[in-house]
């Protein structure tokens, strides 16, 4: 398999493509513009659709409506775009319809600036819309973790009937690094039976819905939905973990932060600190079980975002008092660098 | 006063220089012209919807702008200038302010023709005694040139590439300057920085100095996106203007009036060939897209000369 050179942006359009994406929604806003740019160029060579929108309203309510007919389909935006889509992202998730929506996180609150951060963890976690829903949140940290994610969260939205956000920042968005895509020739989409397609007069009519009058009928529904997320965060938890079977010190850290923190553990080890890093990979559901494992076994837990703290709080709540969780934290678009990272090690070991 | 431009520059710049916009563009001509429009004792809000405009003139703690000046988000210049408008009512009724203060919103074309259109439209019909003026570029030029609903058709865009399968932007150019006439509000104008700026001036003026809401497209060419040399700014402006496809007119409560009808109407390709956004409509076998953006213009041009009666 031929490795090519790959911006993230554009790896991103490139894999959702292969993964039989056909229908791409997008609006602009730095820094994941390229993402509709590169889906313009190619769609209209394959026989796909492109639509950019008048707003990212619009285009989420777009994907909605591909969704619901069965395709697969996808928007993307980056942060305060995010916030304007999260509306649609509830009843995406209220009428139990699969899509993916790429969020590349720049720095807020408000217009903020047009840097790396990850203070969109609690919004895409904790459910930036309305209502008692989840998405699943897959969070890489390399170029080519970015492609096998992108064929991921189609295929768990698919499998669940849920929206999947895939999130990366403003560095993975813009950087560059060799990728290989998997062969997906004769790769077949999974059937949607509950997709309104028409009828042809063959079976009885679907319907999607997000709206239930009566109180009795939506607690059923949400708590019948409950039971699929139970499932899923039995089921769907992926992290990775390096040098944490000896460790007195974890790290936990996710997407582009995960490559800076990596660097600072080797610079611990070398200086006789066993430092380990616990890297969740997907976000919701939240490697817990990992945490809480290792929380017995450490001095400490210290967790490294691009944000004023908000995976730290999940980090918290699964070491439940184990030991202590320290946090580091840059953000405002500001990144961490390796050097600052080993200071926090050693003020805990 | 009749209007002379060696006397209205003469008034004190309220955008300053040192402001980050490109070189050769059109937005902070128009800008200053319109805020050449405003009497010197006169204080103004100054609302900016995200775009070109707001990134390279306020860079917090920097700023160009030596009037009052709010930005908010992308959507809803329209709503942040009603906002401030219906606040100074309040304050002045109660005596709590003096003097008079004009408000003011400047958004894009995609600030305005697109995301903004709902904001706008509901601060038009409201009524607020507000000026909103849409510089239109035709593209997002600050993410990096994708289509909006303002880019003429077969332009090539990042997001409307013409290649071998589309011919660049397949649709038509939206008109925003009919929609805001038809909320039937006091004064509506389009216009475009040219000449010694007449038009604009005395668009402006009306716009700012008529009691209710107003509404100004100015067309304000992007080297970057329209890919001309910087120079040519002003040319471009004229060849619009002299093609229809930019024609200047006005609808002051209702009636139109045609400003500018060209002795000598230009084909649209005297405007079209300076720009690299449409390079691709000159090669052979194209000739159709040339002579559909002819038709499409005289049509509208036509149309026009039927609203004026």
């Amino acid at each position: 398999m031929d490795k090519v050179l790959m911006k993230g942006n554009e790896a991103i359009a490139e894999a959702a493509i292969r993964a039989g994406c056909r229908h791409f929604f997008g609006y602009p806003i730095t820094p994941q513009t390229e993402i509709s740019a590169y889906m313009a160029r190619r769609m209209p060579k394959i026989g796909g659709t492109f639509l950019q929108a008048e707003s990212e309203v619009a285009a989420i309510n777009m994907v909605y409506g591909a969704a619901g007919a069965g395709v697969r389909a996808m928007t993307s935006s980056s942060s305060p775009g995010i916030s304007l889509k999260s509306e649609g992202i509830s009843y995406i998730a209220g009428a139990d319809l699969p899509c993916v929506i790429v969020n590349i996180v720049r720095a807020g609150p408000g217009l903020g600036g047009i840097q790396p951060a990850q203070s969109d963890y609690f919004q895409a976690v904790k459910g930036g819309g309305h209502g008692d829903y989840r998405m699943i949140v897959v969070a890489p940290s390399s170029i080519q973790e970015i492609v096998d994610s992108t064929f991921l969260a189609f295929d768990l939205a698919d499998k669940y009937r849920m929206p999947v956000m895939l999130m990366g920042d403003g560095m993975l968005g813009q950087m560059m690094e060799p990728v290989a895509f998997p062969d997906t020739t004769g790769v077949k989409l999974p059937e949607k039976e509950w997709a309104t397609t028409g009828t042809k007069k063959m079976r009885k009519p679907n319907i999607i819905n997000s709206l239930y009058i009566q109180p009795d009928e939506l607690e059923a529904l949400i708590k019948n939905r409950w039971k699929k997320y139970i499932e899923i965060e039995q089921n769907e938890v992926r992290f990775e973990a390096e040098g944490t079977e000896d460790a007195e010190i974890i790290l936990v850290a996710y997407g582009a932060t995960a490559r800076i923190v990596k660097a600072a553990i080797k610079k611990a080890r070398e200086n006789g600190i066993k430092a380990g890093l616990i890297r969740p990979i997907t976000l919701w559901p939240f490697p817990s079980d990992v945490i809480s494992a290792a929380a017995k076994k450490v001095k400490a837990i210290l967790c490294v975002e691009m944000s004023m703290g908000q995976m730290v709080e999940d980090v918290r709540l699964s070491a439940a008092g184990a030991c202590p969780v320290h946090f580091y934290g840059r953000t405002g678009g500001v990144v961490p660098i390796p050097a600052d990272v080993y200071d926090e090690i050693r003020r805990y070991v | 006063m009749a209007y002379n431009l060696k006397e209205a520059v003469k008034r004190p710049e309220r955008l300053t220089g040192g402001h980050r916009m490109c070189a050769g563009c059109g937005a902070p001509v128009v800008v200053r012209t319109i805020l050449r429009a405003i009497k010197p004792e006169d204080h103004a809000v100054i609302g900016s919807a995200t775009g070109c405009l707001e990134v390279s003139t306020c860079l917090y703690p920097y700023t160009a702008w030596k009037d009052s000046f709010i930005h908010s988000a992308f959507e809803n210049a329209g709503a942040t200038i009603s906002g401030a408008e219906a606040a100074y009512n309040v304050m002045k009724k109660k005596g709590k302010i003096k003097g008079d203060i004009k408000f003011i919103a400047f958004g894009g074309d995609g600030g305005t023709y697109d995301i903004g259109l709902q904001s706008l439209s509901g601060a038009m019909e409201r009524g607020h005694d507000m000026v909103y003026v849409c510089y239109d570029n035709g593209a997002y030029m600050n993410t990096g040139i994708q289509r909006s609903s303002a880019t003429p058709t077969f332009a090539d865009t990042t997001t409307s590439p013409a290649g071998s399968v589309i011919p660049g932007k397949t649709q038509l150019k939206k008109d925003l300057t009919l929609i805001m006439a038809n909320h039937n509000i006091p004064y509506v104008a389009q216009s475009a920085p040219i000449g010694n700026f007449k038009d604009l001036h005395e668009k402006a003026e009306k716009a700012i100095y008529t009691p209710g809401a107003a509404f100004l497209n100015v067309m304000a060419p992007c080297p970057r996106g329209w890919r001309y040399d910087t120079p040519m700014l002003m040319q471009i402006c004229k060849l619009a203007v002299d093609t229809c496809i930019w024609p200047l007119f006005e609808v002051e409560n209702g009636k139109y009036k045609v400003n500018y009808k060209p002795k000598n109407k230009l084909p649209v390709e005297e405007f079209l060939k300076v720009q690299g956004r449409f390079r691709h409509m000159f090669k052979k076998g194209n000739e159709w897209m040339i002579e559909k953006f002819q038709k499409d213009i005289d049509e509208k041009w036509e149309m026009l000369l039927k609203l004026e009666g």
